[in-house]
């Protein structure tokens, strides 16, 4: 099977001069399509940095991500811009909703981005909010609801335009240890159902645990690559 | 993109900027309050200048020769009673009929000598007809003692409290006036003051002479219907242009030279246009002093919430949609702003154009401008183009503070802020 993801030796360094910050060192990944990965390591390991590089928001000093076969390095903003709209879906920690919009309009944003014609977004939309369990919360505003649910409308708006890839960074940080399996649950169950491909940094055990594909990454290195079973000591 | 997914775009974009303007409802009040100031600050300082120099106008012309001078195309480089207008019967009737047109006058300025037995002054002589200067020269207003000028008066003059003061006269008191007339003989008459006035400008008060323009014609030796200015007063100083562009194409005498009243009284034109322009300079440093108040609290919501545009830029917003959103919240709050600005400042403009500002007390000498005494109680004056043009450029500079904001908000450093 064709790979979605391609990450070819890329490095990233910070700083200048004598004091210069090895973020990343030659990591290798490739996913394919269905892939459902944890990444993990202590903090400062290149986590978000790699994430970051994948979804387009940094340029890597050295090596290449290809995503759909096309090179993410080389491509101009607009291009970047268009990329994350489409192909690309992203929950991040917290907050990570638009204040002033109601769940249903954060979940359909990308959607309008994309000029889906309004009846088709909105039943589109629907379906997923009842998918991740938000029904009749459609129309309130983020500050309505709880942490669990404000990442629930996250994953929804991550998942409406179908992306290949959805990028996840910590998404359970800051949700306590219940409504966090439940967020995986749900993650893992889109992914088993629609063969959305996850790929998601984390710190925590029980996260790593429901993952198909556990990377460990240490001082900007990938120090394990397997199941989780196998790798999470190393964690 | 299709039209209906750029009116969706639209749609959403106002949806955000609207909700994004009512979060912060504090910072809205101060940013809109800031502009309706602004705005009513510039009206009350204009509207209030603007009426000032209306009334200047319109004073100063319907005492000399109108909004629009009709005279000898020599007259202007060497005023003399010489150079005057034979047969302005026809002509007059002609411009009259002109819908712009409230009134015309003729007028006879000369100059001579103001002899009493105390004394002798060098003086202006103003032969006016007074049926049409009494419903709308100041001058028939500021009459302090005896009563202003009748057609039918023979040898009878008004003279400002000044001249009566140097040469000790009063009503029914003789003076003689010695001038040259129309051939270049000097000529003297005797004549009795009627009625003293005071404007308050001791150029007019001091120095004037007003009388019956058939006195005039007398004095000066210049036959019958004649005059050496034939003024045209206009209903609207706006229609100025296009009342001298067809008055001009009236006139068959080459001699004669149609001329708007900033050639015939360039001293008040230069001191409108001087006026004007320091007030101007006024607004803008006081527009600029609020500006930068809006610019900081337009910059502070796009700073606030950079964490918000960074999740928009990260999920695939193109950079030039969220310039657009701070440039819908910036037209939000120029709409209200400028809204609430128009009313504030009409009002209070309104206001003083119906009781007028008295600044008397500021002034109590008194202002004289080229020899018009200003009416120290100024009444504002509201024109749509004054409203208009003063909410455009407040309304425009706001939207062009904007555009920084708007910049960084499209420069948001989202990997930065997200990590």
């Amino acid at each position: 099977m064709a790979a979605i993801l391609e990450i070819n030796d890329v490095s990233k360094d910070y700083g200048q001069g004598d004091v210069i910050v090895h973020a990343l060192q030659h990591i290798n990944i490739s996913l394919i399509p269905g892939d459902f990965v944890a990444m993990a390591g202590p903090s400062g390991s290149g986590k978000s940095t790699l994430l970051n590089i994948i979804g387009g928001m940094l340029k890597p000093t050295n090596g290449n991500v290809v995503i759909d076969g096309k090179d993410v390095t080389r491509m101009s903003n607009a291009a970047l811009s268009r990329l994350r709209r489409d192909r690309i879906g992203f929950v991040f920690q917290n907050y990570s909703l638009i204040p002033v919009l109601t769940a249903l309009e954060n979940a359909e944003y990308v959607l309008m981005l994309q000029g889906l014609q309004t009846s088709k977004r909105r039943e589109k939309v629907l379906a997923i909010l009842h998918e991740v369990g938000l029904d009749g919360l459609e129309n309130r505003f983020p500050r309505e609801l709880s942490g669990g649910q404000q990442q629930r409308v996250a994953i929804a708006r991550a998942i409406a335009s179908e992306p290949a890839l959805v990028l996840a960074d910590e998404p359970t940080a800051n949700v306590d240890s219940t409504t966090g399996g439940a967020l995986m649950d749900l993650m893992r169950m889109l992914n088993e159902q629609k063969g959305i491909t996850f790929l998601f940094a984390t710190h925590e055990k029980d996260v790593m645990l429901r993952a198909k594909r556990l990377i460990i990454l240490k001082d900007g290195c990938i120090v394990h690559d397997g199941k989780p079973g196998e790798t999470i000591d190393a964690a | 993109m299709h039209e209906q997914d750029s009116d969706e775009m639209i749609s959403m974009l106002s949806r955000l900027a609207w909700r994004s303007v009512g979060r912060n409802k504090r910072r809205t009040i101060i940013t809109v309050l800031s502009i309706a100031l602004g705005l009513t600050f510039a009206l009350f300082f204009i509207t209030l200048a603007e009426g000032a120099y209306y009334q200047m106008i319109r004073d100063s012309v319907r005492m000399q020769a109108g909004h629009i001078t009709l005279e000898q195309k020599d007259y202007r480089d060497a005023p003399a009673v010489d150079l005057y207008i034979k047969n302005p019967g026809e002509l007059r009737n002609r411009i009259e009929a002109l819908p712009d047109v409230e009134e015309t006058k003729l007028l006879i300025l000369g100059q001579g000598v103001a002899r009493s037995g105390n004394g002798a002054v060098g003086v202006a002589v103003m032969g006016i007809e007074p049926s049409v200067e009494a419903g709308s020269s100041p001058l028939a207003k500021k009459i302090i003692k005896g009563e202003f000028l009748a057609d039918t008066d023979d040898n009878l003059v008004i003279i400002g409290s000044s001249l009566a003061s140097r040469l000790k006269l009063d009503l029914e008191k003789k003076l003689v006036l010695t001038t040259s007339d129309a051939n270049g003989d000097l000529v003297d008459e005797l004549c009795r003051v009627k009625g003293i006035f005071q404007t308050g400008s001791d150029e007019v008060d001091g120095f004037l002479v007003q009388l019956p323009i058939n006195f005039a014609r007398k004095l000066f030796t210049m036959p019958e219907g004649s005059a050496t200015q034939l003024g045209v007063i206009l209903k609207n100083q706006g229609k100025l242009n296009s009342v001298l562009k067809k008055i001009r194409g009236m006139l068959n005498d080459k001699d004669i030279v149609a001329l708007p009243w900033r050639e015939v009284m360039p001293e008040l034109a230069a001191y409108i246009t001087l006026d004007r322009t320091s007030n101007y300079i006024f607004q803008i440093i006081l527009i600029t002093l609020i500006l930068f108040t809006i610019f900081n609290t337009i910059l502070m919501s796009v700073l606030e919430r950079r964490r918000e545009f960074a999740i928009l830029l990260a999920i695939g917003t193109p950079p030039g949609q969220l310039q657009l959103q701070v440039l819908f919240e910036t037209i939000i709050f120029g709409i209200i702003g400028v809204g609430l600005g128009l009313l504030l400042g009409g009002a209070i403009a309104y206001y003083f154009r119906v009781h007028g500002l008295d600044i008397s007390a500021f002034l109590k000498e008194g202002v004289t401008v080229s020899g018009f005494a200003m009416d120290t109680k100024m009444h504002a004056r509201i024109t749509a183009p004054i409203m208009l043009w003063s909410a455009l450029i407040v309304f425009f500079a706001t939207l062009l503070l904007s555009i920084f904001p708007m910049r960084r908000a499209a420069r948001t450093p989202f990997a930065d802020i997200l990590r």
